[in-house]
């Protein structure tokens, strides 16, 4: 090159080493990001693999009807899946039904309505939420929720809502405290600050001036919020929601604590059930035997294929969203 | 252009200075604004005329914005910001508390620096503002949609894709989109907060051809950093500076013969 000539050259020569340290630095950087990428696939890969293999001997001594069986005796080794399915569907459509308006009404109250000096206060608050353990949630679960709503929300509800045609069976029998209900209420508070703290963040980036646009039409504040604020963030909330579900998909400890861990499907919500992470928590230590154990994985292969089902859901949900709003 | 369907009783084509004919639509007395402590405008006085359009320039940081904010209330949004003194529109003075906002809002539309659509289709963020004042027919509703998509110029290039995104559109047409919006509503003020701004130069020529013709239907205020700009769309001309307001006259006079030493200062170049 013609600037290597002359009285530059050692000021160029210097640059180039310089610049073929920088190259070094680059590849050794790229080399190292990937490397992390291909670690977490090659991760995931092995735990689909392992879940497969170890749920190998069920898959092939009970097929497709390991799906559809509700019985699971370990005695007569007969093992099905469909109870711990079902209760898992239950607990967590319980827990987003209440957990989803609740959280998104919290989170406008702190973005549009609340006074700047309770804002954080408020926010620590629910943060705070999210980091006490499951094991406590289950402790107050037992002894504190279950019993009162055994004394005064359950029968209320039978009493209620026990004799509505159509719905009145989901309320009805004995009030046992514990069950599907309690375990969907506990998994509704857990799921809480996910869903609250995400949904106020999106709702934050919301720019002023749109907000300020939709006000100088002559908005009310709950038109500001239905019309512009809440389709604006739609692709962020419910990404909140989707996080939260994975959450009472998986959630074991509280659940197993409240759930009442019987393999029966039953109508009512007051009845006891099970989940599958509940299931598997419970009964992996008394698991002898290769069916048995083989049955509990099953349910984990199981419980990865739900969430994976929920996480393509929603992302299908939001490319048609994405694609009917024109980007 | 369809001039003669403009629903307005002829304006004369009255010289910009020809005062007899003006009516002060609003009269601004004494106005002061705090951004909690800090006093943003002192002791404003202007009146605003039916018909006309009238420009505020000065420097960054003057006021003019939260004046044209004053108008509309907008900073009542926000906690800390108060505004004392008398602002009269059509003769009710609405700093008073009790004043319906809603309505204010509806009667005085605003067009923003940046321009802003709502996150929906393109007929949708006209119908939407109509929507919350009018029951309309669905044929009456389209009718509305498209006068005002008409009146902002942009009826044109959007008819064929009325059901696409008002994100997908240009950014001079999103700000068209926002002056139709404005429009639709029929509201008697437009409150032009630096419109062109994020502009090109051709989007913001053809915004200030549509000031033009919107002055003839409604009272026109525009906040603007350039100069020819404010030459070019306004009949009057407030120059406002650290907060105050140093001349207000029709534009012909402040940008020929400026009696203030710093509106001269200003509009020749000299800071700002």
């Amino acid at each position: 090159m013609a600037l290597q000539a002359g009285g530059m050259a050692m000021d160029t020569a210097s640059r180039v080493r310089a610049l073929a340290r920088f190259r070094m630095g680059d590849a050794l950087f790229r080399q190292i990001t990937r490397a992390a990428a291909v670690a977490v696939l090659i991760l995931l890969g092995g735990v689909i693999l392992a879940l497969v293999e170890g749920a190998w001997p069920a898959l092939r001594t009970f097929g497709v009807s390991f799906l559809a069986t509700q019985s699971w005796n370990p005695v007569t080794e007969k093992f099905g899946a469909l109870a711990p399915i079902y209760g898992t569907l239950v607990t967590s459509l319980i827990a987003m039904v209440i957990a989803v308006p609740f959280g998104l009404l919290i989170a406008l109250f702190l973005t549009e309505l609340c006074p700047k000096m309770l804002r954080r206060p408020i926010g620590i608050a629910i943060e705070l939420l999210a980091g006490i353990p499951s094991i406590i949630y289950g402790i107050w679960g037992l002894f504190v929720l279950a019993p009162f709503l055994q004394v005064y929300v359950q029968p209320a509800l039978i009493a209620t809502l026990g004799d509505v045609p159509g719905i009145g069976y989901l309320f009805a029998g004995p009030p046992y405290g514990i069950g599907m209900l309690t375990a969907g209420l506990i998994l509704a508070i857990m799921v809480l600050p996910f869903i609250t703290s995400i949904a106020r963040d999106v709702f934050e980036a919301v720019p002023a001036v749109l907000k300020e646009a939709a006000y100088g039409l002559g908005c009310t504040m709950w038109e500001v919020i239905r019309h512009v604020v809440l389709p604006y963030t739609r692709v962020g909330v419910i990404g909140g929601v989707m996080l939260g579900l994975g959450r009472a998909l998986g959630e074991t400890m509280a659940v197993t604590f409240v759930i009442g861990n019987a393999h029966k499907i039953m109508p009512s919500l007051f009845a006891p059930g099970t989940t599958i992470s509940a299931t598997i928590a419970n009964e992996f230590t008394e698991a002898v035997g290769g069916l048995y154990t083989s049955s509990l994985v099953a349910l984990g292969l199981i419980l990865f294929v739900i969430t994976f089902i929920v996480l393509a859901a929603a992302r299908y949900l939001l490319l048609r969203i994405e694609k009917r709003s024109g980007g | 252009m369809s001039i003669a369907s403009f629903a307005m009783p002829p304006v004369a084509a009255t010289v910009a200075t020809d005062h007899s004919r003006l009516n002060e639509k609003i009269v601004i007395r004494d106005l002061d604004f705090h951004y909690g402590e800090v006093r943003a405008l002192k002791s404003v006085s202007l009146p605003l005329y039916a018909n006309r359009a009238t420009a505020f320039i000065g420097p960054s940081g003057c006021g003019k914005s939260t004046l044209l904010r004053v108008l509309n209330r907008m900073y009542d949004l926000y906690p800390n910001q108060r505004a004392t003194g008398e602002v009269l529109f059509d003769g009710d003075n609405i700093l008073a508390p009790g004043i319906d906002l809603n309505l204010l809002r509806a009667r005085i539309g605003m067009v923003f620096q940046k321009p802003t659509p709502f996150p929906m289709t393109i007929y949708e963020n006209i119908a939407f503002g109509i929507r919350l004042y009018e029951k309309l027919s669905k044929s009456e509703l389209d009718g509305r949609v498209e006068r005002a998509l008409r009146r902002a110029a942009l009826w044109d290039e959007v008819k064929d894709k009325l059901s696409a995104s008002g994100l997908s559109l240009s950014g001079g047409q999103q700000q068209r989109l926002c002056i139709a919006r404005a429009v639709a509503l029929r509201p008697e003020v437009i409150l032009f907060d630096e419109p062109c701004s994020a502009l090109d130069p051709i989007s913001t020529a053809r915004i200030e051809e549509l000031i033009d013709e919107l002055k003839d239907t409604y009272m026109i205020v525009i906040v603007t950093h350039n100069m020819q700009q404010a030459a070019r769309v306004s009949d009057f001309t407030a120059f406002m500076y650290l907060g105050e307001l140093i001349e207000f006259g029709a534009t012909a006079g402040i940008f020929t013969s400026p009696r203030d030493p710093r509106t001269q200062d200003y509009i020749t170049g000299r800071f700002g």
